[in-house]
């Protein structure tokens, strides 16, 4: 069942979890996201540790990144970058924004105005930037970690569905156990732990483990499942708009990410399980506006309503 | 559009389509409800308008409007009975259903009332015109019941029409077993009581120029179809009604004088031949000269060989009827058949009896006189037109002497009024003569303006003789139709109908009209044993029927259930999927079963939880299938391996 060579996200694994205590599960979904070459937003109260995993990812990964604080005030040349006239050479040149690194994490997305959260989505789906008539590419890999506060409405532009599905996976930290907060209160700052950690991996390393997400295998029997699942989503009353093709194509994505940190060589439908909520629950507008805590429910309901295959 | 509007939208565009149908059924008040209700909901379902709001004031509406329109509708037909009242009840409570309608299941019953409403219409015509639109309804509405009971607005458009079209052409041999085999009730049950309609055709009043009125008229009377060759043209005299009373002015039938007829003697074969009539509204049947019998229950051959339906004629009605085209009665008339045939009221007409008593002291005899009279009428020159102008109260002298012009029924009436006043038997027979002949369905249309007047009098020896003193005014037309003679009589459209080629196209659908007519529509009881009786079955009966009906719905069911499975049916679980169920069922009895979405490896730890001494072979069994159904090949050998691994379990 393991992988014939060894299993690089083992050891990023588990300074991921040393940094973020007791959140093995998110921690997961997070990397499986990134494998998966997906955005990740997470959804979360402030203080939980939201810019920490973020932080975290970038130094286990190996990554360059950079950090955007939103405001109601930022401007899309504040992300991309700005032409300016060079007055020695007489010509315009362009200075690179914050977005030009390997992980960016968008802190409170929700607080930017529409246009410069556009600004940024577009970035992300088609992973370049054009400025005046020039194309620049944006590294490889590129991941866009974006937080937002979802009880915190006032001043914020809520992210429409279109550029939801930008993300690949919606998930949130929530509060620890008990074990592990009085854990965190004893030791302080889990992030200082971190100039001190060697990164598990390198930029070339995570590229090798997306392309090796690629090699799953996803039987016809697994397609199936997810198929169903799929349809399954478009056939209640209870959801406004069923799970894009889109979607369904993020959900095998992820399910291979999922399974690869599993060490897995194929797919199951439990892969697909795992991953299924925090792909496909910030892509179903329930009926009614239904929503929060019982959302976990409602994902798991859908589940229930499809068989495996066999 | 709303996501969710599809459904409604459907529902409505069917209901409206149906009430449509009924167009000429319900009054013109209810289709303009129902339109009006069927817009609104369209426009609230695309969010044109808001949906009312909910509340206690709303319940109230309602039951106010529905006893409203029970009220208009007895208001309107003093009944609630019939097809007529029911047909407009029905579209205006399935109008009401879609003021309120929000859910799945309401949309379900307004497209049920549709169908109601279908089928009221079906009762109402069922003329080959009709057919493409009840079907187009049918399927309009099997597609909306698709797209409705698809949960979440789930199916294109296309794929319902596609869909319906699919069920309906798997639903048609059904419907023609049924159609050929299901045991029929004789009669009309649906024979619902029906509005008052306009009346066309002839009357049992003949004031002069009566039957000039039809000229213009190019609407089909009747059709007939002839056993064998037809006879001759100038011999189609279809009867319809004896007019044996005058005034001086009118021609009526009274129907109180009736006397024993002499006995009657047939000469030569019978013309045996079916007629499809076209609805009158009014009793009579026509049938050629001297007709045998009466061709059906519930028609009344009186003594004058005149045909009478109990009822009106409401619906296209055919008949079997035989016809002798040369009888003969040697006995005497009675003497009140020869008074009521020879009276007059009045003294009017003196011109007229001048003459007739002066031509009657001319001839020897009554057949004489007759020859005689007709000659007169040759001599005089007398004008064959459809436009004589208005006569005076003297109509015959008018006729005769004045204006010397005049139409069937002025000659007709001049003709037994000569003979009356001679004190020679003699009457009026209104009826149709000749007709067009449908080449392309072997059968007589005969058309209104077809419509004739003669005379039948009594000669000692002979009995009633028909003379038809047009014929020696215009011989023309005993060989011709009116409007060969006189084509400035034909209105526009006849027209254009008899122009050469749409007049072939026009026989064309007029005999798939008839077919429609005759195979279909009157299909029935006798109909479905002559069919038996062609399949071989030497004296069909009842069991026959519901054998034959029994075998084709057991057959109809098998071939359906085996198509739908064939389509719809998962395919049978492998080797694999086998070995694995067979597994799972095994592990049911140590631990609660493996639920329908639980996956093999989540199943397979649960399993090692609860039972510690079972994980390994339980893992190795899981992880043998994962690898089987989830990897990228499965070879024999292995499958092999997994349903060892899983025999062993049992041990």
């Amino acid at each position: 069942m393991t992988a014939s060579t060894p299993n690089p996200t083992i050891g990023a694994l588990a300074d991921l979890d040393r940094v973020i205590l007791g959140k093995p599960q998110a921690v997961r979904l997070a990397l499986a996201c990134l494998i998966a070459r997906g955005h990740l937003l997470i959804e979360d109260v402030p203080g939980v540790g939201k810019t920490t995993l973020a932080h975290a990812l970038a130094h286990v990964l190996g990554l360059a990144w950079q950090r955007v604080q939103f405001t109601s005030d930022l401007l899309p040349a504040d992300i991309i970058g700005v032409s300016v006239f060079d007055a020695s050479r007489g010509e315009f040149s362009f200075r690179k924004g914050p977005i030009f690194t390997q992980l960016l994490l968008a802190d409170e997305v929700n607080r930017a105005s529409p246009k410069t959260q556009s600004a940024l989505l577009e970035a992300m789906e088609e992973r370049q930037v054009s400025v005046d008539v020039t194309t620049y590419r944006l590294p490889d890999p590129f991941f866009v970690v974006a937080t937002q506060n979802p009880f915190e409405q006032l001043g914020t532009f809520r992210l429409p569905e279109s550029q939801l599905d930008r993300f690949l996976m919606r998930i949130s930290l929530g509060y620890p156990d008990a074990q592990h907060e009085r854990a965190l209160l004893a030791e302080g700052d889990r992030r200082d732990l971190l100039p001190v950690m060697k990164p598990a991996l390198s930029p070339e390393g995570v590229r090798d483990l997306q392309a090796a997400a690629q090699r799953v295998h996803v039987a016809p029997a697994l397609l199936e499942y997810v198929q169903a699942l799929v349809a399954s989503t478009r056939q209640r009353t209870d959801v406004l708009l069923g799970l894009s093709p889109r979607a369904g194509q993020g959900l095998v994505r992820a399910a291979r990410a999922w399974a690869l940190l599993a060490g897995r060589d194929l797919v199951l439908p439990e892969d697909v399980q795992a991953v299924f909520g925090p792909v496909a629950s910030h892509r179903l507008e329930r009926t009614g506006g239904a929503g929060g805590a019982d959302h976990a429910a409602f994902v798991s309901g859908i589940l229930r309503g499809v068989p495996v295959p066999v | 559009m709303i996501a969710a509007a599809r459904p409604h939208v459907a529902a409505t565009l069917v209901f409206a389509a149906s009430v449509l149908l009924v167009l000429f059924e319900a009054p013109l008040w209810c289709t303009a409800v129902a339109l009006g209700c069927a817009a609104w909901r369209i426009a609230v379902s695309v969010g044109w308008l808001n949906p009312p709001r909910a509340g206690s004031w709303r319940r109230l509406v309602f039951v106010t409007l529905t006893v409203a329109c029970v009220l208009a509708v007895l208001a309107n037909f003093r009944t609630l009975n019939g097809l007529s009242a029911g047909t407009a009840l029905l579209v205006l409570m399935g109008a009401l259903k879609l003021l309120e309608s929000r859910s799945r299941r309401d949309d379900g019953i307004v497209i049920g009332v549709a169908l109601f409403m279908l089928l009221a219409a079906v009762l109402g015509d069922q003329s080959l015109l009709r057919v493409p639109l009840y079907l187009l309804t049918v399927w309009g509405a099997c597609a909306a019941i698709a797209i409705i009971a698809h949960p979440g607005d789930a199916l294109p458009t296309r794929a319902a029409l596609r869909l319906s079209a699919r069920a309906l052409a798997m639903a048609a041999p059904l419907a023609a077993a049924c159609f050929l085999l299901f045991p029929r009730v004789s009669g009309q049950f649906w024979a619902l009581q029906r509005g008052q309609q306009a009346t066309t055709g002839l009357s049992d009043v003949m004031a002069p120029g009566a039957i000039g009125e039809l000229a213009s008229e190019y609407d089909p009377a009747f059709r007939v179809r002839f056993e064998g060759s037809p006879p001759p043209r100038e011999t189609l005299y279809f009867r319809g009604v004896v007019l044996n009373s005058f005034d001086g002015f009118t021609w009526r039938r009274a129907r109180s004088h009736t006397w024993n007829p002499p006995p009657l003697e047939m000469l030569g074969a019978p013309v045996r031949y079916r007629v499809t009539l076209e609805p009158s509204y009014r009793p009579w049947l026509f049938a050629l000269d001297t007709v045998a019998r009466s061709p059906r229950r519930n028609v009344f051959l009186a003594h004058d060989r005149q045909l009478t339906a109990m009822d009106d004629i409401d619906t296209v009605t055919s008949y079997d009827a035989e016809s002798y085209l040369r009888t003969r009665s040697t006995g005497k008339l009675s003497v009140a058949g020869h008074r009521y045939e020879t009276r007059i009221e009045g003294e009017g007409n003196p011109r007229t009896r001048a003459l007739a008593l002066s031509l009657r002291a001319q001839s020897g005899s009554d057949a004489e006189y007759a020859q005689r009279v007709l000659q007169w009428f040759q001599e005089q020159r007398l004008e064959y037109t459809l436009d004589p102008g208005p006569t005076s109260v003297d109509s015959v002298d008018s006729t005769l002497f004045d204006s010397k012009r005049g139409f069937c029924a002025h000659f007709a009436s001049a003709y037994a009024t000569l003979m009356r006043m001679a004190d020679v038997p003699a009457h009026v027979v209104t009826g149709y003569l000749g007709g067009e002949w449908n080449p392309a369905g072997g059968y007589l249309i005969v058309r209104q303006s077809d419509a004739h007047a003669w005379t039948e009098v009594w000669l000692d020896g002979h009995g009633w003789t028909r003379i038809d003193p047009t014929s020696v005014v215009e011989p023309e037309r005993l060989q011709r139709g009116l409007y060969d003679l006189m084509p400035q009589s034909m209105g526009a459209t006849a027209q254009v109908l008899r122009s050469a080629w749409i007049s072939r196209i026009a026989h064309v659908w007029d005999s798939a009209n008839q077919w429609w007519q005759e195979r279909v529509v009157e299909f029935n009881a006798r109909a479905q044993l002559s069919f038996l009786r062609n399949l071989g079955i030497d004296s069909p009966g009842w069991q026959h029927l519901g054998w034959g009906f029994a075998i084709a719905l057991l057959t109809w069911i098998g071939w359906v259930s085996l198509t739908l499975r064939r389509s719809v049916a998962r395919q049978r679980p492998d080797r694999i999927a086998r070995a694995w169920l067979a597994a799972t069922r095994k592990l049911a009895r140590v631990a609660p079963a493996r639920a329908a979405d639980e996956g093999p490896i989540a199943f397979a730890r649960r399993i090692g939880a609860a039972r510690p001494d079972l994980a390994p072979a339980v893992s190795d069994v899981a992880e043998r299938y994962v690898r089987l159904r989830f990897g990228p090949s499965s070879s024999a050998p292995e499958v092999l391996e997994l349903e060892r691994a899983v025999r062993r379990l049992a041990a």
